[in-house]
């Protein structure tokens, strides 16, 4: 008397929906730019180096099987339920079919060779991917820690730091790796577990504490000159989302100048001296105090614990910097009007727990942001007046 | 002949308070669990809005990044393990010892202990938000970040999530050996193991898995606890612990634990689709031996969840996993071939079932590319695993649950849901799932990585974050649909009979509500359908 | 609401099986319900077992040298061993007698298991003491943390056995079983077969399996 199949036929809930979803999918299409955009959207990037290639082409077979599987199943849905729709006063039994064997051997032994196949093909591509040679050309250690990341550029020896990378991203910094040579890199925790990912590289290695996990990759010559965007990929606490990297790759005569520079100038800078300003023009510091007041900065938890400063216009001035992270490397940069504005001092990046005092240079009275250069949101306001 | 039934004039049910504390009654005892895992869902759904209202568009605007990291991980802590396991497990409490033919559970006062606590967990889990913050490394909880080293960013919280989490693996375990010992022994005469209802075997199957697998992550939460607090040494490397290890046993609970979350909402499609086609479940046996299958394999794939850590065997694990493709695959046709040349009456749940099944189908075709290694080492960790996780959790489970409540509603309640705001519902809630999780799959593959609070405005993902939040709060507009359909459908349902769908098996045989102990007589049973053989004149004594 | 739309045929006179034995016959729903149980409680000990063998098997040297010989048989171990094998026996000699209804052997033999479930609990404690001197703790490396949580869970199996039978014991005393009643007898000793066998392994790998 209620509610029974029999009463409650519903022949245009079918359109409707069928009509809503196509409604949906053209605002999809609307926003996300044109279709083409969602049908490249279904698409990793462009891979840029060799192992991420072989990946790509592993996608599009895995992605190709995919889209032949649901449009045959979905529209298998589909047609039935427009096609056996009850109309309204059927009360005639179906055929009470229970099953059928061939069938059940049919769609288990198709699937089966399915996936088998899909296994060999991954299997396959996974070897090459994942292979680590010993002959790498450049052996890179990226040390993650709460929460940046450093590359320690090392010897052939895979043990000796030729130099150490303290900015993984912004004005010099970021990952530097020679364009068609094999680099392998080592990955070191400093802390937990984190992830090294690189979108374009179409792969990702976790950091894990206690274990040094290795890959090898070489990216394409063609894309010498390019920089990549980097981000760390497993959680590893409220600073999780700050971990960007850029890896910029170089043409192989490019990159070995950019390091034997770096090397050079590593070595040739005299150890972080507790009062020794970075000018531009490189002129010796007057050590001794700086003529004017002396600002107090201190960060802890990957923040500054002040949020504003203010300073003499005209007058060089010293900063007290304390860093209270443990092991967490910190600095005090000034750049003009904003944190993305030009950078007119920085000071040397050092690790905590221990204190610096940075003499800064007079500068002209405005609004400036000082910014740790390690950890970019690190930001408050400087007012020199 | 002369029918002597306990019908009682009104409700069986004494509607006191008191009644309802200290009840053992199966029933009475499902619905209490639908309605502490509907309270959760809410309170699960609304973190998910915070979620996706600080992604909207890039920018921190609304909360801190502890703020947030606590937000998903309670999301994913609630929705897990006080909502969908629970609830499916309300649903086979109320309907297995019916569809066999039984008086109540095995241990009806187990029972009871199971379900309060339930709730007590809830509340323990909550506590984290007043004092101090609540558990923040992700529902995952991997250590070192979990033991609080070096960054002493997490409290009590996580202590607070382990003890909840702890008591909600007891109240499983008590569940899985009461539904096993129920359905090992308390079936009623004729009622052969290759005659109970599939939903019958998919409770069976996932209480074996809950019993083998709780207990597992039972001992990894007992040996992060240590850890945390007693000086431990099982996870943290510097004091010789491996964080991998953590990992393995989590996983080795927590990959079953995904067929703990669907299995029994497949059995309730099974019994939807069958009813709602007018044909018996296409290859009944088959079902059955793939469930199992699923079952099995399940304890054999958990490292797939570890592919990056560099730590695992890969083939073996890949290879399991491109496995378990199969008997799912054959479930799936087994589905569609019961609707195939049925006569189907598109009622709310028949609707549910129709968009689980096309959006399980999807989530299950994402995985295949997880389990190919070198994709996974691109999707891994990324919004990818977000979108697949949720069309499998939502558009699988939370569909198969919206389907099997739309269907059960009556039995329990004497009244039907609303048609046409069920319908609605449906197609809000379809639309609404849509737009926000599939955008999710283009983000993965575009390089957003999981459980950031905020992403650079440049990276390219604005416009599909900011679509996949108009989806969640369409989502929510159609839970509100539901939350009217059911308040209204109380008061004021159509009143609905014994056995509105014409169905096919036994709790259909009773009053709804049914009566304490649920049976006055009960119809000879030869087959997995027996009220329809009753209503089709198989029975020897027409 | 009637029932009249039902016209059901009458099963056959049985019992809806709502009684813990039925007329089937087997084994009985508590029964059945305490290995489930055990079961699940063998997957909880394997998983800390897993965890042993992984720390175990990734150490350089087992036990580590602050630790070597620290782990002694005697003088408390070993015959704490020795009793609670023992103590599986007289708790089978009950659980004969009650299946005979030989009350008095039942109760006699079980409060001697009760008995020696306590002693063994007071050797553990003590020895716990004893190694705690010695500078072995929770938190004295993956060594220590590894040995009290194995152990330690087990002892806290050692007391829910103990109470079990306790309340099996407190039971008899009343009178509440008899040959063709008692399952809970039954039930309480499988479990306290289930944490002897646990200790004969957890006892062999930590005491009689060689380091390295």
């Amino acid at each position: 008397m209620s509610s029974s199949p029999r009463n409650r036929s519903s022949s245009t809930i079918t359109v409707v929906v069928v009509a809503f979803v196509l409604i949906a999918l053209a605002a999809l299409a609307v926003v996300s730019g044109t279709g083409q955009a969602f049908v490249t959207g279904l698409y990793p990037p462009v891979a840029v180096t060799e192992q991420g290639a072989k990946v790509r082409d592993l996608y599009t077979i895995v992605f190709a099987l995919a889209v032949v599987i649901f449009v045959l199943v979905e529209g298998l849905i589909i047609w039935t339920v427009i096609r056996y729709r009850r109309k309204p006063g059927d009360d005639m039994l179906p055929a009470q079919t229970h099953g059928n064997n061939v069938a059940e051997l049919a769609w288990t032994i198709i699937p089966t060779i399915i996936v088998a196949f899909l296994f060999v093909i991954s299997w396959q591509t996974l070897n090459e991917v994942d292979a680590t040679s010993a002959s790498a050309q450049t052996r890179i250690r990226a040390v993650a820690g709460q929460f940046q990341w450093q590359f320690d550029y090392l010897a052939d020896d895979g043990q000796t730091v030729q130099y150490t990378q303290q900015l993984a991203t912004g004005d010099g910094g970021g990952l530097y790796v020679p364009a068609g040579r094999n680099i392998q890199l080592s990955l070191t925790s400093q802390d937990v577990i984190h992830a090294f990912y690189v979108p374009q590289f179409l792969f990702k290695r976790d950091v894990v504490p206690g274990r040094v996990n290795k890959f090898d990759f070489k990216v394409d010559a063609a894309d010498a000159g390019q920089t990549f965007r980097g981000q760390c990929a497993e959680l590893c606490g409220a600073g999780h989302r700050l971990m960007l990297f850029e890896v910029h790759a170089l043409a192989p005569a490019d990159f070995d100048a950019w390091l034997a520079d770096a090397i050079a100038n590593a070595s040739a800078t005299p150890p972080p001296a507790p009062s020794g300003p970075a000018t531009p023009s490189g002129q010796p510091a007057p050590s001794g105090q700086a003529a004017g007041p002396t600002l107090q900065v201190s960060a802890q938890n990957i923040a500054y614990e002040q949020s504003s400063l203010e300073a003499p216009a005209g007058t060089p001035f010293s900063i007290e910097f304390d860093n209270k992270d443990a092991g967490v490397p910190h600095n005090v940069s000034i750049h003009k009007d904003s944190a993305s504005g030009e950078e007119v001092f920085k000071g040397d990046i050092f690790p905590g727990p221990a204190q610096k005092t940075y003499d800064v240079p007079p500068l002209p009275a405005g609004t400036y942001a000082f910014v740790c250069s390690v950890h970019p949101n690190m930001t408050g306001t400087l007012t020199v007046k | 002949m002369a029918t002597t039934t306990l019908t009682p004039a009104a409700t069986t049910y004494q509607t006191g308070l008191y009644a309802w504390l200290t009840t053992t009654d199966h029933k009475k005892i499902g619905i209490m669990y639908l309605i502490n895992s509907f309270v959760f869902f809410f309170i699960a759904g609304i973190m998910a809005l915070g979620v996706r209202t600080e992604l909207a568009q890039p920018g921190l605007q609304f909360f801190t990044d502890l703020q947030y990291n606590e937000l998903f991980s309670m999301h994913a802590t609630f929705m897990i393990f006080v909502f969908i396991i629970p609830i499916l497990a309300g649903f086979a409490n109320y309907v297995v010892p019916l569809q066999i033919g039984a008086p109540d559970m095995a241990f009806p006062r187990i029972n009871a202990l199971s379900f309060w606590m339930l709730p007590l967990a809830g509340i323990i889990l909550l506590l984290g938000f007043v004092t101090g913050g609540t558990a923040a490394a992700g529902w995952t909880s991997y250590p070192p970040l979990s033991e609080d080293r070096p960054l002493a960013a997490i409290g009590a919280g996580q202590d607070l999530w382990i003890v909840g989490l702890v008591l909600i693996g007891t109240s499983s375990i008590l569940g899985a050996i009461n539904f096993l010992v129920t359905i090992f022994k308390m079936r009623a005469p004729g009622m052969t193991l290759f005659r109970m209802p599939i939903l019958v075997w998919t409770v069976l199957v996932t209480s074996v898995l809950v019993l083998m697998a709780t207990p597992v992550i039972t001992s990894a939460l007992i040996m992060l606890f240590i850890d945390r607090n007693y000086g431990g040494s099982f996870f943290d490397p510097r004091v010789g612990g491996d964080p991998i290890l953590y990992q393995n046993i989590f996983w080795f609970y927590s990959h079953p634990a995904v067929y703990v979350m669907i299995l029994p909402a497949m059995g309730m499609i099974s019994e939807i689709l069958p009813v709602f086609s007018r044909k018996p479940l296409f290859g009944y046996k088959a079902f059955i031996f793939a469930t199992a299958g699923i079952g099995a394999l399940g304890f054999s794939v958990w490292a797939h969840h570890m592919f990056t850590t560099g730590a695992v065997y890969l083939p073996f694990f890949s290879l399991m996993t491109f496995l378990i493709a199969v008997p799912t695959g054959v479930k799936m046709f087994n589905w569609i071939f019961t609707l195939w040349r049925g006569k189907l009456s598109l009622n709310p749940p028949l609707l549910f079932a129709l968009g689980f099944l096309s959006m399980f189908l999807i989530g299950g075709i994402d995985g295949a590319f997880s389990a190919s290694v070198p994709v996974d080492f691109a999707l891994h960790d990324t919004y990818w695993v977000v979108a697949h996780l949720h069309y499998v959790l939502f558009g699988g489970s939370v569909f198969g649950v919206m389907a099997g409540f739309y269907f059960y509603f009556p039995k329990m309640t004497g009244r039907m849901l609303n048609e046409t705001v069920g319908k609605l519902q449906f197609v809000v809630m379809f639309i609404g799932f849509n737009l926000t999780f599939f955008p999710m799959h283009e983000l993965g593959l575009a390089g957003m990585p999981r459980r950031i609070a905020d992403y650079s405005s440049t990276a390219g993902w604005n416009d599909l974050n900011l679509l996949a939040t108009i989806g969640g709060f369409t989502i929510a507009a159609s839970m509100a649909l539901f939350l009217w359909n059911v308040f209204v459908s109380l008061r004021s349902g159509a009143i609905a009979g014994d056995d509105p769908w014409e169905g096919n098996t036994l709790e259909w045989a009773t009053t709804s509500p049914p009566p304490p102990y649920n049976f006055d007589h009960l119809p000879e049973i030869r087959s997995e359908r027996p009220l329809f053989d009753v209503r089709h004149g198989r029975t020897a004594a027409h | 609401m009637t029932a009249d739309s039902h016209a059901l045929v009458t099963a056959e006179h049985t019992p809806i099986a709502g009684l813990s034995h039925d007329r089937r016959g087997g084994i009985s729903n508590p029964v059945l319900g305490m290995l489930l149980f055990i079961t699940s409680e063998v997957m909880f000990f394997g998983g800390l077992f897993a965890a042993y063998f992984s720390v175990r098997a990734n150490a350089a040297t087992w036990p580590p040298e602050e630790f070597h010989g620290t782990l002694q048989i005697f003088p408390l171990v070993g015959p704490a061993t020795v009793l609670l094998i023992l103590s599986s026996f007289t708790c089978q000699f009950a659980v004969w007698g009650i299946r005979r209804d030989d009350r008095t052997a039942f109760l006699r033999s079980m409060t001697v298991t009760v008995i020696l479930g306590i002693t063994f609990l007071l050797m553990q404690g003590t020895d716990y003491t004893a190694l705690g001197s010695e500078g072995l703790t929770l938190s004295s490396g993956t060594f220590g943390t590894t040995y009290y949580t194995l152990t330690g869970f087990h002892g806290a199996h050692v007391f829910g056995g103990v109470i079990m039978l306790s309340v099996v014991l407190y039971r008899g005393m009343a009178g509440q079983f008899s040959a063709r009643h008692h399952d809970a007898v039954e039930g309480a000793s499988l479990y306290w077969h289930f944490v002897d066998v646990v200790w004969i392994l957890l006892f062999s790998l930590l005491y009689l399996l060689p380091g390295r």
